[in-house]
């Protein structure tokens, strides 16, 4: 079965990552069709020249960073929480938050923001974007969690406090590293909700945040644009060679 | 008790803040009435509820429930044996697991698009099968609810693979071989000892797939044509073409009732909710 | 990183590049790639520029009142609501000297007859592309619901036009609210749903120039670019029985606080050379006489761009719909995309 396993895992990583891999090939393509005319970095030039597209980029990265610190460790520290003993109000309210399908989520804080900026001078921006962001990943990160903390003997942890740790200690020193897997998984996926989102961005962003799906949106909405497949590359290539050092590194 | 307290404290703020008033406000708009142009004046109303109860609204929320409940299906069909691989995969899991991660770090957007020139009459597929002899007029991939359901699952696969792996990789190895010990087969083993152990993590999974499938209207604009409306698509329009919020608001709370009606279906009695 | 070091952060730099500053909301690809940095260098104010798809869209982000927008470019039937919903403030035309600029009929537009609240921008019509290799020039709405066409028409993904062709094609107005009528359209859009590829606006273009499409309702402004992509292979056509006109405008929002700013970004885009660097880049047609003039001959007498006077006679501008036709216009559309 391990065999079967294993070709079954290249298959499904084809076709996972084959539609990227074409993106790749074509934007190196001088026309912009589907028809291949030759080697060319045109493309590249006009993503590095194209100043809003870099600093939607940034403003991504730096959103996507900071929602997922906030909502991975407040995050893992509710599922804890509600492992220990349930309340059905967070539960109830980070289920709701799951449930709620984006268009309505992103038009509520909306209304809310421009209800409390009527009271408070304010506007929208990265800070609203942030703020919109921890609070869809928080339900994921927690769902991710409990799940595994679902599987965790609790006599571990009274096993520490017999052996004299207060709360925190055991949780920290027991339970934490047991669940360092699902908070790693967890906060990926916190990113990639971030950095990937649209519609609830666009709507509570403000003038001075936009952010890489917006403008990618506003490219792609006129049709094939080849910077796009320029910019695919150049994320999936530098995130490929983070990760690949990140592996190297642990293990040495 | 007073450190599971202090823990839950800062996320129930922020869902008071992110969800709860927001959700206030919703529901407060479903009762009121349409403004020429969009927002929401007096007089209140339930008309907004009344006029849900209507073949035509009720026959979008099937069709999508019975796209989000197929397209669920097939992530999990197609998640779990990855994820059971990248469990299995020893020193290399991180790896592997960013493996999976890594497509969705560029933008949703982007991979869409990726689907739509390769499924379309002059895209690679067609022009690869053509060449080849193997047709002679191109097929129509693009523009139908199998494309639709195609860039669902490949959307939100991820979603599946990771809580998926979260439980896989923390199962007991010595379940496993008692189990080999008594007799089963390696198949026999993954139907009647792995898949039930890790059913909290194929129902973590399942709601984060579905709902947001149920939901969802770009996908069925960018890869259906914007030839059907879906649940989502119809939300969506309440709140930008047809100006209408309030009926946008009442679709809303339809929608989530129905995801949560289902989903309270599918738990195990005495679970809990998350 | 933290939100209230981020914040601290976003101040501080703020404070640091106080040039004036200027946000402009308008339809992506409507400007040439330096209108804006030239505006820049020339008057010292920085300028945020963003896009949008739809006016809706753009709404949504402007109608609380405190969106931080200064400049946004409405759709000639959306002026009067918006003025309705108090969102537009009033021109001082002492601060447009260039307004004389612009072509004589766009001087009192229909929807805003003294340009109290907005300026015509850029303008067009909705009409239909084809292939050159079809047996029969298309000439009318009703082409479009040939059978031998199925799979290859797209329809644009936009109630107003989509209804505005069936009305046209059934002898009515564009702005009907009757509802008769409006159903009537309705059941010939449904009768054409099955022979439609896909409902796609700017999209098509790249279909069309591939010939995964054979003919498509569309922009004048889509059709340019794309016959420009492939000359000789594409034909653009104003409907026999009638089509819609569009128009762009500038307007500045009643919650600007840089007023002599907008007033001098509107100036700036109002002068001909402006104007005409911008129809060069982007293919539109312009509101701007002064500008026509310094276009080369042949933009001049692009059919795509001008149509012919006798021509555009048959066009109809796009009113505000009343609430209750607003709803069922809604509601029809909703079934004609369920069918």
């Amino acid at each position: 079965m391990k065999r079967g396993l294993a070709l079954y895992a290249v298959a499904a990583y084809a076709f996972l990552h084959v539609p990227l891999l074409i993106l790749a090939v074509f934007s190196f393509n001088s026309s912009r069709f589907t028809v291949w005319e030759g080697f060319s970095l045109t493309w590249y030039r006009a993503l590095l020249r194209d100043g809003d597209l870099i600093e939607a980029s940034v403003n991504s990265l730096i959103i996507a960073l900071g929602a997922t610190a906030i909502a991975t460790i407040l995050g893992t520290l509710a599922a804890y929480g509600l492992w220990k003993r349930s309340s059905p109000w967070v539960a109830g309210s980070l289920y709701l938050s799951l449930v709620t399908p984006e268009i309505v989520t992103g038009v509520s804080l909306l209304a809310l923001f421009q209800w409390i900026f009527r009271f408070v001078h304010l506007r929208l921006g990265m800070h609203t974007v942030i703020l919109a962001h921890v609070g869809f990943s928080l339900a994921y990160v927690v769902v991710v969690v409990l799940a595994r903390l679902r599987s965790f003997d609790p006599t571990l942890e009274e096993a520490a406090l017999d052996l004299g740790a207060n709360e925190f200690g055991a949780f920290r020193r027991v339970t934490l590293p047991y669940l360092a897997p699902s908070v790693a998984a967890a906060a990926m996926l916190a990113f990639t909700v971030s950095i990937d989102d649209y519609v609830i961005t666009s709507l509570v962003a403000g003038v001075d945040s936009q952010t890489l799906p917006m403008v990618i949106y506003a490219m792609a909405r006129r049709g094939v644009n080849p910077v796009l497949n320029a910019v695919s590359t150049m994320i999936v290539t530098g995130l490929g060679i983070l990760i690949m050092v990140s592996e190297r590194l642990r293990r040495s | 008790m007073k450190l599971r307290n202090a823990f839950l404290a800062p996320t129930a703020a922020l869902m008071l803040l992110t969800l709860v008033a927001p959700m206030a406000i919703i529901a407060v708009y479903s009762f009121l009435t349409r403004g020429a142009y969009g927002g929401v004046e007096q007089p209140w109303t339930i008309e907004n509820f009344t006029r849900l109860w209507d073949p035509l609204y009720l026959t979008i929320l099937w069709r999508s429930v019975w796209i989000a409940a197929l397209s669920t299906a097939l992530c999990l069909l197609l998640g779990f044996p990855l994820a059971l691989f990248i469990a299995r995969s020893g020193k290399r899991k991180n790896l592997y697991l960013s493996l999976v991660i890594l497509p969705f770090w560029t933008s949703y957007l982007i991979r869409t698009y990726a689907w739509m020139s390769l499924l379309r009459d002059t895209g690679l597929i067609n022009v690869t099968l053509q060449s080849l002899g193997l047709i002679k007029e191109p097929l129509p991939l693009l523009y139908n609810n199998g494309a639709v359901i195609l860039g669902l699952v490949y959307a939100f696969l991820p979603f599946m693979v990771l809580p998926l792996y979260a439980t896989l990789e923390r199962l007991d190895n010595n379940l496993l071989e008692a189990a080999a010990d008594l007799g089963a087969r390696p198949w026999e083993t993954l139907v009647r000892v792995t898949l039930p152990l890790c059913a909290p993590g194929i129902r973590a999974g399942a709601v984060l797939v579905f709902v947001p499938c149920l939901g969802t209207y770009l996908t069925s604009d960018l890869l259906g044509g914007s030839k059907t409306v879906l649940v989502g698509n119809l939300v969506q329009n309440q709140f930008t073409n047809s100006a209408d919020w309030p009926f946008g608001a009442a679709t809303s709370l339809a929608l989530m009732a129905v995801a949560t009606v289902l989903l309270f279906a599918v738990r195990r009695r005495g679970e809990e909710l998350l | 990183m933290n939100r209230r070091t981020f914040l601290i952060g976003a101040v501080g730099a703020a404070a640091c590049g106080s040039r004036p500053r200027l946000n402009v909301l308008n339809w992506s690809d409507y400007v040439a790639p330096d209108t804006i940095s030239n505006f820049e260098n020339e008057f010292g104010i920085q300028v945020r520029y963003g896009t949008f798809e739809s006016v809706p869209e753009m709404l949504a982000k402007v109608m609380g009142g405190n969106s931080g927008w200064d400049v946004v470019f409405p759709s000639a039937e959306y002026i009067q609501p918006m003025r309705d919903m108090n969102l537009l403030a009033p021109l001082r035309h002492e601060l447009l000297q260039n307004l004389e600029a612009l072509d004589a009929p766009f001087r009192v537009p229909p929807w805003d007859p003294q340009l109290q609240w907005s300026i015509p921008y850029m303008h067009g019509t909705t009409g239909i592309v084809y292939q050159r290799t079809l047996p029969q020039p298309i000439q009318a709405w009703a082409d479009l619901w040939n059978p031998t066409l199925a799979g290859k028409i797209t329809m644009l993904d936009d109630p107003p036009e989509v209804f505005g062709a069936c009305l046209k094609m059934l002898g009515y107005s564009l702005n009907s609210s009757d509802p008769e009528q409006l159903k009537k359209a309705q059941q010939e859009a449904i009768r054409q749903k099955k022979l439609v590829r896909a409902y796609l606006n700017a999209e098509v273009r790249d279909q069309l120039v591939a010939g995964d499409v054979t003919a498509a309702q569309a922009w004048a402004v889509t059709a340019g670019q794309a016959i420009t992509a492939v000359p000789d292979k594409l034909s653009y056509v104003l409907p026999t029985e009638g089509f819609a006109r569009y128009a762009d405008n500038m307007a500045i929002l009643q919650e600007s606080r840089r007023m002599e700013a907008a007033h001098q970004f509107l100036n700036y885009l109002l002068r001909p050379q402006v104007a005409a660097a911008i129809v060069a880049a982007t293919h539109t047609a312009t509101a701007n006489g002064a500008a026509q003039k310094l276009l080369p001959e042949a933009t001049r007498r692009d059919t795509v761009l001008y149509p012919p006077q006798d021509t555009l006679a048959r066009g109809e501008w796009f009113t505000p719909q009343s609430a209750a036709s607003q709803k069922l216009r809604a509601r029809l559309w909703t079934e004609v995309k369920s069918a």
